[in-house]
């Protein structure tokens, strides 16, 4: 670990993560903690969604996919997360005079995970992920935005992940190791990235062409049949609820325009990978239902409230919706 | 309210945001000299009024505990997570001091124990977009890195945890050199808390915020038995949450925080200095002189009518004397009464 001289850092010999008994010791007991998939296979998580939570930024937004299997008390190891995501937006603003002149919107997007984001503690200076998703986050969006209507101005789409969906089921990484590293829930975080940050541009009032919105399709390995061959292609899948995850997409898909602006496959697809494209198309436009009532929402409140002459905040709303896959 | 500046003709009219932006301590101004008696802020408050907060707690799968507060539009989380540190990985040579030390006692050998080990590592990260003042991809900044050594040192200062809670020990069943007696008790590692506050949202008063969810994510955070294994030759520990163990603060020191609105006299008469309560971004702005003071009022049986000042800090001017200054731990005890009321979830 290297050491930041402007932060608290932790001691030198380092700290290592608490190893619970019966996970080493008890691999019956462990089975038992293994989450299943509950919903059917074109079936979404909830959404929450939240706009405007920043006043001092032009727009905000928060969004919240609680996990489906429920926790349970009888233990203090963690259980599957849900994903968390808060995304601000800093301008359009002018750029500085030193910058070389820009005929349209400068787009920055920073994706930062906190350190308490995931199982295994993470630091504080972005790693190559964390850059890569502002890398994938900045396509989807880039597509979407009408640049040329602020030359010469910046805006800063910064996204701070409270919580992100995990790779595997922990109870496999540790033992196996084989869902470790493959990364499968980072398309998760992407697509939820991609929603929110879609919801905060909406509220920050940047002219669009559409809306974004993410979605993910996974082919998995079905344990239950009798062939072990037999593949499943589910929507919104949540990694840790399957033994084995063979090939997943997200997409930042555009619903009424039906565009894709940004497509990330990983896994081995096989034959067919436009099956698995419409898949997460349809689970982007799931969550597009959810972004739209919950803007409109907003809106409404927000006339609503300068008719009756309270322009003293806005009401802020919560929204749940319950969803059923677009497909 | 006075939307025209007192200024002699012509008289300008604005709206009220961009009265504020252009000319923000005259619109300050305007607003608490607006009423005689009753002199209202431009958030509404008054001038001895504190945002009520409100907290959450426990909303973070992989912490040992949370808290999430909000301070109107101030909004906080914070997560503890525990990790453990060995005895190999201990620096330097320190020796534990055996039980005689005393798990009661409250010896000033335990802040050099947590300090010197760096048993607690607190941090704040601002970048999250939550002000723009505050824009991701610069080291922290001069205020954030201020901010974080003020928390550290109030931790530190208060002793707020007790060192026997992190301490990880182990008696062997035998004792190898004397089967006759009992075994001396060793010390086979510490927890390590990561105390991380994440800002989500910045209006004033982030000191106070993020004291209050740390106090908040601490009460909040559960250790489970850590013990060390023989076969296994390292730390483990049980999942089970009954045997789990809370931490036990001393005390609760609750720090409350004031601006100091200087405002300019134009003729002899009423008040022309404001010392405001729990100052929103805008009064940060226009305001330089600050105190804080951290009071404790649990040591005693009779309440807020007993309490300890456990720190002040002031900077920035000379406006607060020793009457103000007395005036401003009182309004700190009563702050006191408000959130430790929440904090126990009573309000």
């Amino acid at each position: 670990m290297n050491t930041d001289r402007r932060r608290n850092n932790a001691p030198n010999g380092g700290t290592s993560a608490p190893v619970f008994a019966r996970t080493i010791r008890d691999s019956e007991y462990l089975e038992k903690l293994r989450p299943s998939r509950s919903r059917g296979p074109n079936e979404l998580r909830r959404i929450f969604l939240q706009t405007s939570i920043i006043p001092s930024a032009s727009g905000s937004a928060y969004l919240e996919i609680p996990s489906s299997s429920s926790a349970t008390s009888s233990t203090l190891i963690p259980p599957t997360s849900c994903l968390k995501i808060t995304a601000s937006i800093q301008g359009p603003k002018p750029l500085p005079r030193s910058a070389p002149f820009s005929p349209s919107l400068l787009l920055t997007t920073t994706v930062k995970f906190a350190p308490f984001a995931t199982r295994s503690r993470r630091g504080y200076i972005r790693d190559s992920a964390e850059r890569d998703l502002g890398v994938h986050l900045e396509t989807a969006l880039r597509g979407v935005i009408i640049g040329e209507r602020w030359p010469k101005s910046g805006v800063e789409v910064v996204v701070t992940i409270l919580e992100g969906d995990e790779d595997g089921w922990w109870g496999d990484s540790a033992s196996e190791g084989s869902a470790a590293g493959s990364g499968w829930g980072l398309l998760n975080v992407l697509a939820g990235c991609i929603t929110v940050a879609s919801a905060a541009i909406t509220d920050a009032g940047i002219d669009c062409v559409d809306m974004v919105c993410g979605g993910v399709a996974a082919i998995t390995r079905n344990p239950e049949s009798r062939h072990e061959k037999e593949l499943v292609r589910i929507l919104d899948p949540c990694p840790a609820e399957h033994k084995e995850v063979v090939a997943a997409c997200v997409v930042g898909y555009l619903a009424s325009r039906d565009e894709i602006t940004e497509i990330w496959m990983k896994g081995d697809v096989g034959a067919d990978p436009d099956a698995l494209i419409e898949g997460a198309t349809h689970a982007a436009m799931g969550s597009l239902a959810v972004v739209k009532e919950v803007l409109l929402e907003a809106l409404e409140a927000k006339f609503h409230g300068q008719t009756e002459g309270n322009d003293a905040g806005l009401k802020r709303k919560a929204h749940d919706v319950e969803m059923t896959g677009g497909a | 309210m006075a939307t025209t500046a007192p200024q002699p003709p012509p008289a300008l009219t604005f709206p009220r945001p961009i009265f504020a932006a252009v000319s923000p301590h005259p619109f300050l101004q305007a607003h608490l000299s607006a009423a005689k008696n009753k002199s209202l802020r431009a958030n509404g408050r008054t001038a001895r009024e504190f945002r009520v907060p409100g907290i959450n707690t426990g909303s973070l799968t992989y912490c040992n505990g949370s808290a999430v507060v909000r301070l109107g539009n101030t909004s906080v989380v914070c997560g503890v997570r525990a990790e453990i540190l060995k005895d190999e990985d201990i620096p330097g040579t320190y020796e534990y001091p055996g039980q005689t030390a005393g798990e009661d006692s409250d010896d000033e050998d335990e802040g050099s124990e947590m300090e010197g080990l760096r048993l607690l590592v607190p941090n704040v990260e601002l970048s999250t977009g939550s002000t723009p003042s505050h824009i991701p991809g610069n080291a922290p900044t001069t205020y954030a890195q201020t901010l974080i050594t003020r928390i550290r040192s109030l931790l530190h200062s208060t002793r707020l945890l007790h060192a026997s809670d992190l301490r990880i020990l182990y008696r062997s069943s035998t004792n190898p050199e004397d089967p006759d007696t009992e075994a001396e008790t060793q010390l086979k590692g510490y927890w390590v808390l990561y105390l991380d506050v994440f800002f989500v949202s910045i209006d004033g008063n982030a000191f106070d915020a993020s004291w209050i969810a740390i106090l908040a994510a601490l009460r909040d955070t559960l250790l489970p038995r850590a013990y060390f294994d023989e076969e296994y030759e390292g730390i483990l520990c049980s999942d089970d949450p009954k045997e789990a163990q809370r931490l036990s603060l001393r005390g609760l020191p609750i720090s409350s925080t004031f601006a100091v609105f200087e405002g300019r006299k134009e003729d002899d008469e009423g008040e022309a200095d404001w010392v405001l309560s729990d100052p929103d971004a805008f009064e940060e702005g226009v305001c330089r002189e600050t105190v804080s003071i951290v009071v404790d009022c649990e040591g005693g049986k009779k309440g807020t009518k007993d309490l300890v000042v456990r720190r002040v800090e002031k900077s920035g001017g000379g406006v607060v004397g020793r009457e103000t200054m007395g005036g401003l731990v009182k309004r700190s005890i009563d702050r006191w009464g408000e959130v430790s009321k929440v904090l126990e979830g009573k309000a």
